[in-house]
């Protein structure tokens, strides 16, 4: 089964980015060094695994040269120069090293084809990559990356192949003889087999790059837990594209499957929200993640709805927006999904009273589904007085508002229990605008 | 005393700006003289506190809209004199005819622009008290003491002019210098304050003429002002000027009931209504034709709007916070003994619901016996209404219904007396069929 998301949890989550000048999560691990590393970089990100054994793999696997330090290991200007010889599949541009006459031998030797040099350069460019390959597997720490195993493996197969023996053998200058019969080998009778190696490179690049993504940032791995009921235990936490983020931990399990988000305006809310989704999403990938450490079992999906738009253009508002997302979302878990869910400020476009309403009415029937994980927020604290009593599997939790004088101060850290900050009130108060109303000169 | 208002008011209700294509400034201007647009840019940002000049000025409107006069078709003539006119000079005839022929030998010898410059204005200023004669002709005919009357008066300086009879025939004949130094003695020195008058005259009309034109063409009418103690701001058929198809609605404010209590659904139109009795208030006090089908007010000292507050996040303002500032500004206004007219679009939406509705409450309350003020406030917080409707007596409900169909919402925008208790929200959920959907597989789940 697939992981499933779409594009607003994407864009909520800011993963790619609408402008190119966004700080994005994707801009955040994109330290590839080759297109390759990068195509595939994006593919990762816009496929999460649903695996748990394949996310611990790939996790184990880029910890590993984390902690081994390793940098890629090749040329990362090879890489083009393979990419367009092999592009060059034209049966009439083989090299040949037979009889030609002399005139055009001359002509090679004093004005070569631009054509023949790249394919020449080509030839021995792949030469240089397979020795390095084959030294790479070699290596002591490549032989002991017990998570890399099964790809150590798979290339020690393709380099095992009797085609590339003269190749690894080669010295470093190479014959004209020798570039051409290579030629042959490489470009018509293997050049799936080297597409696949340039696959795994660029794999490979995406695992160092991002090994190296963790030790600079100081993200931390998930471990995904093979079996048993829904869980997401996440400690300090916060969102990797901001500067001094504070820190939050939480725990969202089959006990306590919701998590009832309450604040103030500004007190840190959405940011919450997303930096929870995005270690979430991260850790479906396999990838380090801005937290301290993290234990998940693998979800089916993720959505979330941080800033839904409206669409007025077909008329509906943005409640019913809403309501449509929330519909879609029910019909998956009808189907017996194992989702993560996030609601950023549910019913925000409604008048109060509904949205108190609806609010309890869609929460309660969320909280019966224990297999799945939720998060909620909300500026109607009230529905959460109303769900503590009803219900004792959600968690509910706050971020707290001070003030200082009349400015808020916000502390972003995680409270458990409901907001209680009424400001509201206080501010009006201190104004002095009720007393004056009472003192003024109200007598018509 | 003039009348009060502030920036906000002003952007709340999108009145002033004439490089802002969808103003209501622009919306009424369609004047065709420089001096004209001045006299309506400072009635716009100076409406009236007096009783008398209001009903003055709309009357004037009135009349104008009434009778259909013309402007002058063509303005570049009008133009090219106003320019020629704007630099009077204190010389006797002798020395323009002797300053005019050193002019045309210079013109002769040095190809010197000034005597052509000096001709065309002339010739320009010709043709339009030429025009002005036109225009005059329209007046004749009203009877004496009428506003059309005092028009025609205005234009009796142009029977001083005798040789102006050659104009329609000879127009093309080149003047010749004698011509010329005596009209430009006349024009620019002899009669020079005479004919700012009679500019000013022609500025004038040129504002009465163009917006009531446009009263007559959009359907406006004008309000009638009331004393201040008559306390009353009653209006039929009201619409939002910019909005052609607004549906019109009625709004009564009076010494009985100072305050009205706006609910309804988002996009029933709450805003809107709020922004198009706003602008009919500040208009009415301008004198101007308003959108509305009858208007009487009783005159007062200002008006205040928060419709569109905008949060200060640079100075670490809250949107709440900065609503709270923009009510202690009023507060202290009304409390001062102002009488204005106040419009509170949603307060304290941007804060939990309990807050809300404490403070929306307790400034109500604190606002409302300020009898001397008329408020007009809108809330989703209905409870408030309630709570309100036992407190105190002197405050009217009203709402804007929405009714669902087939799943989506139809706005009737008519206003209706009482509290919203439009809850199409469940509704539509129930509709959809979501709470089925997560309570269906409860068994399988299981």
């Amino acid at each position: 089964m697939l992981f499933t998301t779409d594009t607003q949890t994407i864009e909520d989550l800011n993963i790619f980015g609408r402008q190119a000048t966004d700080q994005t999560v994707f801009g955040i691990f994109n330290q590839c060094l080759t297109k390759g590393g990068s195509a595939i970089l994006e593919q990762m990100f816009r496929n999460p695994l649903s695996n748990h054994s394949a996310i611990n793999n790939r996790s184990g696997t880029i910890r590993y040269f984390a902690s081994n330090g390793m940098a890629f290991p090749f040329r990362p200007d090879l890489f083009p120069q393979i990419e367009q010889y092999l592009a060059i599949t034209d049966e009439r541009t083989r090299l040949v090293e037979k009889n030609q006459p002399l005139v055009v031998k001359t002509k090679q030797w004093v004005a070569p084809e631009t054509e023949t040099v790249l394919l020449q350069q080509g030839v021995r460019s792949v030469v240089q990559l397979l020795q390095s390959v084959f030294n790479f597997i070699s290596s002591a720490p490549v032989l002991k990356a017990g998570f890399y195993a099964e790809e150590r493996t798979a290339i020690a197969y393709l380099l095992s192949i009797p085609d590339f023996a003269d190749a690894l053998a080669a010295p470093a200058k190479l014959s004209s003889a020798m570039v051409s019969g290579l030629d042959s080998v490489f470009r018509f009778r293997n050049r799936s087999n080297l597409r696949d190696l340039l696959k795994y490179c660029y794999q490979l690049d995406v695992y160092t790059a991002t090994a190296k993504v963790a030790v600079q940032h100081g993200f931390a791995f998930a471990d995904a837990v093979i079996n048993g009921d829904a869980l997401i235990d996440l400690d300090g936490f916060y969102h990797p594209t901001l500067v001094q983020a504070v820190p939050n931990t939480i725990r969202i399990d089959h006990e306590h499957n919701i998590v009832f988000l309450t604040g103030a305006n500004m007190a840190g809310k959405s940011t919450l929200m997303k930096a929870l989704s995005l270690a979430v999403y991260l850790a479906h990938m396999g990838f380090p993640l801005a937290a301290k450490s993290m234990k998940f079992t693998v979800m089916n999906g993720i959505y979330t709805t941080i800033n839904l738009p409206d669409n007025l253009s077909i008329g509906a508002s943005h409640f019913y927006t809403e309501v449509l997302r929330l519909k879609k979302i029910a019909g998956e878990l009808a189907n017996g999904a194992r989702l993560f869910i996030v609601f950023d400020e549910l019913f925000r476009g409604t008048n109060v009273k509904d949205a108190f309403e609806a609010t309890i009415a869609v929460t309660g029937a969320f909280a019966n589904r224990r297999n799945s994980l939720f998060i909620i927020s909300t500026h109607i604290m009230e529905a959460g007085e109303v769900l503590q009593k009803g219900y004792d599997n959600i968690r509910f939790t706050y971020l707290p508002t001070g003030l200082d004088g009349n400015k808020p101060i916000y502390t972003y850290s995680l409270k458990n229990g409901i907001s209680s900050d009424r400001h509201g009130m206080v501010i009006v108060r201190n104004e002095g605008i009720l007393q004056m109303l009472e003192e003024g000169a109200w007598e018509i | 005393m003039s009348f009060i208002t502030d920036k906000q008011t002003l952007d709340d209700l999108n009145i002033l700006g004439r490089f802002n294509r969808d103003s209501i400034f622009n919306l009424y201007n369609n004047v065709k003289t420089r001096g004209g647009e001045r006299l309506l840019e400072n009635m716009f940002a100076r409406p009236l506190t007096d009783l008398a000049a209001i009903n003055k000025r709309s009357e004037i409107f009135r009349y104008f809209q009434e009778k259909q006069f013309k402007f002058f078709q063509d303005t570049k003539n009008f133009q090219q004199a106003e320019t020629y006119l704007s630099n009077p000079l204190n010389d006797s005839y002798t020395k323009r005819l002797s300053n005019i022929a050193l002019l045309k030998f210079k013109q002769v010898l040095l190809h010197d622009e000034q005597y052509a410059i000096l001709e065309t204005g002339i010739k320009a200023t010709l043709i339009t008290f030429a025009q002005c004669k036109d225009l005059a002709l329209q007046f004749e005919k009203e009877s004496d003491g009428s506003w059309g009357y005092q028009f025609a008066q205005a234009f009796e300086l142009l029977n001083h002019f005798p040789l102006l009879e050659r104009d329609k025939a000879d127009q093309d004949k080149p003047l010749t210098i004698a011509e010329l130094a005596r009209y430009d003695f006349w024009f620019r020195c002899k009669f020079k304050i005479a004919i700012a008058k009679l500019l000013s005259v022609i500025h004038d009309l040129d504002v009465w003429i163009s917006v009531s034109d446009i009263s007559r063409k959009k359907g406006f009418n004008y309000a009638h002002a009331c004393p201040t103690s008559d306390h009353i701001i009653s209006i039929e058929g009201l619409r939002h000027p910019a909005l052609p198809a607004a549906v019109p609605n009625n709004m009564l404010l009076d010494g009985r009931t100072n305050f009205t209590f706006l609910t309804g659904a988002n996009m029933a139109g709450k805003s809107t209504l709020m922004k198009a009795f706003g602008i009919a208030v500040y208009l009415a006090h301008m004198g101007f034709p308003v959108a509305v089908e009858k208007m009487e007010f009783s005159v007062k000292d200002g008006i205040y709007t928060s419709i569109n507050v905008a949060d200060n996040l640079d100075q670490g303002l809250s949107h709440f916070y900065a609503e709270v500032l923009r009510i202690k500004k009023v507060a202290e206004e009304v409390s001062a003994g102002k009488k204005l007219v106040v419009i509170f679009d949603e307060l304290f939406k941007g804060t939990n619901v309990k807050d809300a509705y404490d403070a929306t409450l307790a400034v109500t309350l604190a606002f409302a016996k300020y009898k001397g003020c008329f408020f007009l406030v809108s809330t989703h917080i209905t409870e408030v209404g309630d709570a309100l409707m036992t407190a105190v007596g002197h405050v009217q409900y009203a709402y804007l219904p929405t009714s669902l169909e087939n799943g989506s919402l139809r706005y009737s925008y008519k206003l209706k007396e009482g509290i919203s208790t439009d809850r199409q929200g469940m509704l539509i959920i129930r509709n959809e069929g979501i709470l089925e959907l997560l309570a269906k597989d409860q068994v399988n789940s299981n």
